[in-house]
């Protein structure tokens, strides 16, 4: 269980791992839920109607921040407050990979959640931010179980795919998650194998921390709540990826993107709020495929140049 | 006694952390219950909503588990369960919020709860994630001497008035908060006994349902109406 998982924070002065168990719970109190991007408090209403379990704020979609180019950095803060003057479930906001000083700043406007994002313009290039330092919780995406465990071992409470945001093609979003899955597979045949010894071998492989391969390969999943992200754009892509062991779902773009008007937006998010909820019932997932409407037209990520993916972002 | 089946409402947040816990609390109970006692079931549907003496609705959103529940045709089949037939029912944070008659802080135009708890509850009470927080919390239930129970609260509400004629009892405080209460068969926590270890607060729950089966069910106390 994941509430297990000790990890003190020295900065708060909480007992051990008490600080962990707040931020990785919450994290397991937004499972089997739809976190959803927003851009305005119209939006985060929508969102928050639809049934999303939380948001994350954001100046621009992926999808835009694609097509504009440019950096892309943190949120403005007054828009960040005006979607937490708005709604009641938890507000998350992105910093960019490595940029402490935008995580403190989200830290201080009281968000519920940091996402270091490969979305954003990476602003270092050597090192992710020190995670453990802050009382609010980060979740970081990542591709591979070794990418996963080097973030949890900084401190993140919460993993999701990368994915490929901003393009409405869920092809590596699948990847990142089968991935995951299949590494979790060959660490417990490690251990059960070859023990402790096995699992060293393995975590020098992958750039990860043994004690944190060895517990993953004991639970049998990542020991923190692992959601999907990045190019979903269905309710039948949601389903998809709760389909294959996905805690829950991040939906970017997806919402809002070529929404035709606010309440196409809104239909769009009570479908995959349903499709989520429902992932394993057929009829459900029609009404909700129906319901959901004309996604967003998306480009394929097999089109997409190199340097125009952002899943290569960290490491 | 045939099987008791507990289930606890899947439609959003932290299931499998109380489903794990009720299992571990079967092998706790006094004799003569055993673990096979027991059967456990994530209900999705009123067909499953419908084969269960007893009902968890866990932490998570409340104002999704709402949404979901009216979208399924789940609310009013809860509300029957929970206030008609008075089986027991646990609500621990979301699920606390859920059986409040009323709740303030609450999304824009409000939203639907189930009811059975004779009191408003405020969502949110401490704030955002930033204040959330675990304390020490004395539970005279669990019995005297009993070790304090580590509650942990994540963006929780806190039952802020027990209205009526007071028939739902105080079951435990943090400072002055409640965060702790029971009406008849109906039980909420402000916190999450399913993120720890510590199974007491299960097995007590557990012993209740037993209890109440035996009974053929507690009088029923019937709770608000729910928003």
């Amino acid at each position: 269980m994941a509430a297990n998982l000790n990890g003190a924070n020295p900065a708060t002065g909480a007992a051990p791992g008490d600080t962990f168990t707040l931020k990785a719970g919450l994290a397991q109190m937004l499972k089997g839920g739809v976190i959803m991007d927003v851009t305005t408090a119209a939006e985060a209403r929508i969102a928050e109607e639809a049934g999303a379990c939380a948001v994350m704020a954001l100046e621009r979609i992926p999808s835009d921040i694609r097509a504009m180019g440019g950096v892309a950095r943190m949120s403005n803060p007054d828009m960040i407050q005006a979607i937490q003057a708005a709604v009641t479930i938890p507000v998350m906001a992105k910093a960019r990979i490595g940029h402490v000083v935008e995580c403190q700043i989200l830290e201080a406007l009281g968000v519920d959640y940091v996402d270091e994002s490969e979305v954003l313009t990476p602003a270092d290039d050597q090192f992710h931010v020190a995670k453990d330092a802050f009382t609010v919780p980060f979740v970081c995406g990542c591709r591979n179980l070794g990418e996963a465990l080097r973030r949890i071992k900084e401190g993140a409470a919460m993993i999701r795919t990368k994915g490929e945001a901003g393009t409405g093609d869920v092809v590596e979003a699948v990847k990142h998650i089968r991935t995951v899955t299949s590494e979790i597979a060959r660490a417990k045949a490690a251990l059960a194998e070859g023990g402790p010894l096995a699992i060293a071998a393995m975590a020098r492989e992958m750039g990860a921390d043994a004690a944190l391969l060895q517990r993953t390969a004991e639970l049998g999943r990542l020991p923190v709540v692992n959601f999907a992200a990045g190019g979903v754009a269905t309710p039948a892509d949601a389903a998809l990826m709760m389909h294959l062991g996905c805690d829950g779902v991040f939906v970017g773009s997806g919402i809002f993107k070529d929404a035709e008007t606010p309440e196409h937006a809104a239909k769009r998010a009570r479908a995959i709020v349903k499709a989520v909820a429902n992932y394993k019932d057929s009829k459900a997932l029609i009404e909700a495929s129906i319901e959901h409407g004309e996604a967003m037209k998306g480009i394929s990520n097999a089109g997409l140049k190199e340097g125009e993916r952002m899943a290569g972002r960290g490491w | 006694m045939p099987p008791l089946t507990i289930g606890v409402l899947a439609l959003q947040g932290g299931v499998g952390e109380h489903t794990a816990l009720l299992r571990r609390a079967a092998t706790h109970l006094p004799s003569p219950s055993t673990p096979g006692d027991f059967s456990f079931l994530e209900v999705r549907t009123p067909s499953e909503l419908a084969q269960c003496d007893a009902l968890i609705i866990p932490g998570g959103e409340s104002t999704t588990m709402a949404i979901v529940a009216r979208r399924l045709g789940l609310l009013d089949p809860l509300r029957q369960f929970v206030k008609t037939d008075g089986k027991p029912v646990w609500g621990t944070c979301a699920g606390l919020v859920m059986l409040a008659a009323e709740a303030s802080a609450t999304k824009q135009g409000g939203q639907e709860l189930v009811g059975g708890l004779d009191v408003r509850v405020q969502r949110n009470r401490y704030g955002t994630q930033m204040q959330s927080f675990v304390a020490e919390l004395a539970l005279p239930f669990l019995g005297e001497g009993e070790r304090p129970f580590r509650g942990v609260f994540i963006r929780a509400p806190v039952v802020e008035e027990v209205m009526g004629e007071g028939r739902a009892e105080v079951m435990g405080v943090y400072g002055e908060d409640i965060v702790a209460v029971k009406q008849g068969n109906v039980f909420g926590t402000s916190f999450h006994p399913e993120l720890t270890d510590d199974v007491r607060i299960h097995v007590w729950w557990l012993g209740q349902v037993v209890e109440a089966a035996r009974h053929g069910g507690l009088p029923v106390v019937v709770g608000g109406e729910g928003a």
